[in-house]
């Protein structure tokens, strides 16, 4: 290595040495902490502080409520992903259509996608009124209790969310309608395809990548999602709407046991990754990540 | 005090912020006076009698000013508030009201001051014994009783004496009478029973009481947790059937004290469970019940002893790192004498912690039920007192809200709380 | 192109995008609707217009502390995120840097960090400085998400600049500093606002960390002041409309005078892959 490429090197770390240094006490450090968190029975309150080995995780290995949670988290997941994607295809074709109202789509768009989790949860709550919300008026008829009931809460949360994350999964396939060349359908047009031909074989296969990259940016914010089924429901009723997530933080911050919540927090953790890293050998194998 | 908009730079944000922490506000206020700062929850009801009572005090304290301020609304707020102020620094307030259930906590904490050293041997006698209880921790004494409450039946007397019932004896006799009414009236949104069943601390009280009506309990003396779960599992299927039969409401496994009062206030509802305040707005001018509302203690099951409600109420406590402890004392002995707690009836519908109130002859006539309530006071329970209830609390309002619910039976709920509980509190043996 | 979208007939669209919207524009009506005639439906409309939930919020709540502190925390946290990212990205883009991709997958990772994993750590260290229910712990907090993301996303920004300008003002003998400051940020303008418009809305925006670590209206956050919004006997639905309202103004400027930024920033970090 040339002395210029060593110089340059240093330049660089010394560049990026500020922010590394932010990064590894803010998040490198609590990550090897709430590790160590996990091993402990933990109440900060009363100053105890025990280890406890790998207590808790055996715990949560046999604990329904875990395992409940578990299967919450994947359910809602799945169903909002598979949601989002179809209406978000569905709206970026149809605004592509119609040049006049797209502005106004687009801001509609952004707007519910950009408002805290908190309000939008609040809009819900009121629509979900079982008296005097739009829901039960105007749809429904009778007044349901949609947060209340065990089967209803959940696909009232999974509505919530998808309104709230579908123009993610618009916006991103509308940009890619925009670099589909006109002549691939001039040409299909040509052979007699029909519109129905068209979607399927020319539109949908191109938009396939970047709907992958947007399906794997959902998933693991489903994942990873908190606010609006804490501020909905509370994971209740009777822990029909708790999330892993939600499970954790009642964990940590009602039961003030630093130690369990940790635990739980850990296992989001993994299981975030390994979707994260699953997600990514896809992607590679498609030609799409670095 | 706290209020600072944000300075630009990063590097004084935390220089001001250590000076804060090191400072502390509870200290000289300009005019060279002495400032105690005095948190409690707001006061809900006509008049607030807390001022005029802190004025007094100043009056007769020359050079002190009482600054009060209020906590936030719902309990659990509250303690996360006290929480994450009291541990470590100076808290910034003086004297804190506190909800019964938290004093063993924050003492096990070591944020109380402990006032034995401070107490005459016979101070505590004039209170409740039960708040008295549970205000001890480890053999001392770290907060007086302000406010007293207990769980207590309601009942619409005029609707009882109309087919000529008495208030029911056993839970078995309620649900009969509810039955007898409805059927007689004919009024379908008549409700039989209310009671609070929402997923909150107020849920597990009334499942302690359902619990003690069958005789057995959540925490035994030598700590062994569900010491009798079949019976334990019979109250908790009770509580569930009350709402599949039909005697309690669909939205009962929603509602806290304020729907359910409000209800029982509309005229909706034959017997509810409340605590006393509700006596008052029941009792206002322009109630749809005024005069119509009788108080009787909690009823039993048929095969087990009487029992008694939950009591409850507020303790007044010191931070241990107030800078004026004596003050803050008499701030507490003022506020929890007869005087203050006569005016705290009379204002706000609170309780009071002393017995001797109870007899008053002044409020005999405004608040003719006194002493009934007074009895029932001195025939309830505490709940489980131990710094670790609100672990307790928190880790069994699932498990019952599965079972009110109708998604758990109550043999699992028990049988996963008490597993839940015990890998919990194992550290804290 | 057309002939093949409009398989979705118009009125459907429309239609849709009526009913997505009605959400927002019911709160909003809400948030103008008087009390007495929130809970009797229908009528669907109000009979008149009322600015009391408004004044009520603006008056008697700590929506408008929490306003400020949301801003300044904000503000803080984007200028943070800022002043430390933009060398580092430089850094990434433009210089070898040793184990640069395992740097790259470690930032890019972090951005992927459950809060819900760190939160309990966080909370302990936060509570061991003494910075409980300060503006400070919510900065340092929402900076551990908000510096890998701005990282990420100027990287990316910066690639897209031709490396011309820079080799030319080094030929020119200007110091890494210069050449950064001068050459590069200029043309990075576009790109840094709308990384900043991301990181100001990702701040605001945040729920769980607020929640935890602050205690009173000295640090809450809007989201927070939201969520804990007080009622004394029943829920409040006007005050709480006029809350919400209240709460969305910087999301609802940013998309409406902002959106290309926006839209640029949203699809450079999906496409950053």
């Amino acid at each position: 290595m040339t002395s210029g490429q060593r110089a340059s090197r240093r330049r660089g770390l010394l560049l990026v040495a500020p922010a590394l240094t932010v990064l590894a006490l803010l998040t490198g450090y609590p990550a090897l902490y709430v590790l160590w968190l996990s091993l402990q029975h933990r109440i900060p309150v009363f100053g105890i502080a025990e280890f406890a080995g790998l207590a808790h995780y055996w715990f949560l290995a046999q604990d329904p409520r875990f395992w409940n949670a578990a299967g919450t988290t994947g359910l809602f997941t799945l169903a909002s992903v598979l949601l989002e994607l179809v209406l978000g295809v569905l709206v970026a074709l149809a605004l592509y259509a119609r040049p006049r109202g797209r502005r106004l789509g687009f801001s509609l768009l952004l707007l519910a996608w950009a408002m805290p989790a908190v309000v939008t949860a609040k809009l819900f709550e009121w629509l979900y009124h079982p008296a005097a919300g739009l829901v039960n008026v105007v749809l429904v008829g009778r007044a349901l209790n949609w947060l209340g009931d065990p089967v209803l809460a959940l696909p009232a949360v999974i509505l919530a969310d998808v309104w709230r994350t579908m123009p993610f999964v618009a916006i991103l396939a509308y940009a890619r309608l925009l670099t589909i060349p006109s002549e691939l359908y001039e040409a299909a047009q040509v052979d007699g395809a029909s519109r129905l031909g068209m979607l399927r074989y020319i539109t949908l296969p191109l938009l396939r990548q970047i709907l992958m990259i947007a399906v794997l940016f959902r998933t693991l914010d489903a994942v990873r999602a908190f606010d609006l089924m804490f501020v909905l429901t509370g994971g209740g009723p009777a822990n029909t709407t708790e999330t892993l997530t939600v499970y954790a933080y009642r964990g940590l911050f009602q039961m003030l046991q630093l130690g369990f919540g940790s635990a739980i927090g850990v296992i989001v953790f993994v299981l975030v990754m390994t979707v994260a890293w699953a997600y990514l050998r896809l992607l590679r194998r498609e030609g799409l990540a670095a | 005090m706290r209020s600072w908009s944000g300075p630009r730079e990063a590097k004084a944000l935390v220089v001001l912020a250590s000076l804060l922490a090191l400072g502390g506000c509870a200290g000289e206020s300009p005019d060279r006076g002495i400032t105690l700062v005095f948190k409690h929850a707001r006061i809900l009801g006509p008049t607030d009698p807390i001022p005029t009572l802190l004025r007094e005090f100043e009056a007769s304290h020359p050079g002190v000013r009482v600054k009060s301020e209020s906590l936030p609304w719902t309990s659990d707020e509250q303690h996360q508030f006290y929480a994450i102020n009291l541990e470590g620094g100076s808290p910034g307030f003086d004297v804190m009201m506190l909800d019964v259930i938290w004093v063993p906590e924050f003492a096990r904490a070591g944020w109380l001051l402990d006032l034995s050293p401070f107490l005459a041997a016979d101070e505590t006698a004039p209170f409740f014994p039960s708040a008295v209880a549970a205000a001890t921790y480890d053999g001392r004494v770290w907060a007086l009783p302000w406010n007293m409450n207990v769980g207590m039946l309601y009942y619409r007397a005029d609707l009882l004496a109309r087919h000529g019932l008495s208030p029911p004896d056993t839970w078995e006799e309620l649900v009969s009478q509810v039955r007898r009414i409805r059927a007689a009236e004919r009024d379908p949104r008549l409700e039989g029973y209310l009671w609070q069943g929402k997923q909150y601390e107020g849920m597990v009280v009334n499942v302690l009481e359902a619990f003690w009506a069958n005789g057995t309990r959540v925490l035994a003396e030598d700590g062994r947790l569900f010491p009798e779960p079949d019976q334990a599992a019979e109250a908790l299927a009770f509580l569930r059937r009350l709402i599949e039969t039909g005697v309690s409401p669909e939205w009962m496994t929603a509602a806290d004290e304020e729907l359910s009062r409000r209800a029982f206030g509309d005229g909706q509802a034959i017997f509810l469970r409340n605590w006393p305040y509700a006596l008052d707005l029941f009792e206002a001018p322009n109630s749809r019940v005024r005069g119509k509302v009788g108080i009787a203690p909690l009823p039993r099951h048929a095969r087990a002893a009487a029992s008694g409600g939950s009591t409850g109420g507020s303790h007044l406590g010191i931070s241990r790192r107030t800078a004026q402890p004596a003050l803050a004392l008499a701030l507490v002995r003022f506020l929890t004498s007869a005087r203050a707690q006569r005016a705290m009836v009379s204002g706000a519908a609170l309780y009071p912690s002393r017995q001797a109130v109870y007899h008053d002859s002044d409020l005999a006539r405004s608040h003719p039920m006194l002493p009934r309530i007074h009895a029932m006071m001195l025939a309830g329970r505490p709940r489980p007192v131990t710094p670790y209830y609100l672990v307790l609390s928190t880790t069994v309002q699932p498990e019952f809200s599965a079972v009110l619910v109708g998604l758990k039976s109550p043999q699992r709920a028990i049988r996963d709380g008490r597993r839940r509980l015990e890998h919990f509190l194992v550290s804290l043996r | 192109m057309k002939p093949l979208v409009r398989a979705i007939p118009d009125g459907l669209v429309v239609l849709g995008l009526i009913v997505y919207a009605v959400p927002f524009f019911w709160q909003l009506l809400t948030s103008f609707k008087p009390e007495a005639e929130l809970l009797r439906l229908p009528p669907l409309l109000p009979t008149r217009l009322t600015l009391d939930h408004y004044r009520v919020v603006l008056e008697h709540s700590v929506i408008p502390r929490a306003l400020a502190n949301s801003l300044g925390i904000a503000s803080l946290t984007t200028l943070g995120a800022l002043v430390l990212g933009i060398p580092a990205a430089y850094a990434i883009a433009r210089f070898p840097l040793p184990g640069k991709s395992l740097l790259l997958l470690a930032i890019v990772g972090s951005t992927a960090f459950p809060q819900i994993a760190t939160v309990s750590p966080l909370y302990l260290i936060l509570r061991f400085l003494g910075l409980r229910d300060t503006w400070l712990a919510l900065v340092l907090a929402h900076t551990s998400f908000a510096l890998p993301l701005t990282i990420w996303l100027l990287a990316g920004f910066i690639r897209e600049i031709p490396p011309a300008l820079e080799e030319s003002a080094a030929v020119d003998g200007a110091s890494t500093t210069q050449t950064l400051g001068q050459v590069v940020l200029p043309l990075l303008a576009p790109g840094l606002a709308s990384t900043a418009l991301l990181t100001f809305l990702f701040s605001w925006n945040e729920f769980l960390f607020a929640y935890t670590f602050t205690a009173t209206e000295a640090s809450r956050t809007v989201p927070v002041a939201l969520a804990l919004f007080p009622g004394v006997y029943e829920v409040p639905w006007g005050d709480i409309a006029a809350a919400s309202m209240l709460a969305s103004l910087p999301p609802i400027l940013i998309v409406l005078v902002f959106q290309r930024h926006l839209v640029r920033g949203l699809l450079a970090g999906a496409l950053r892959e």
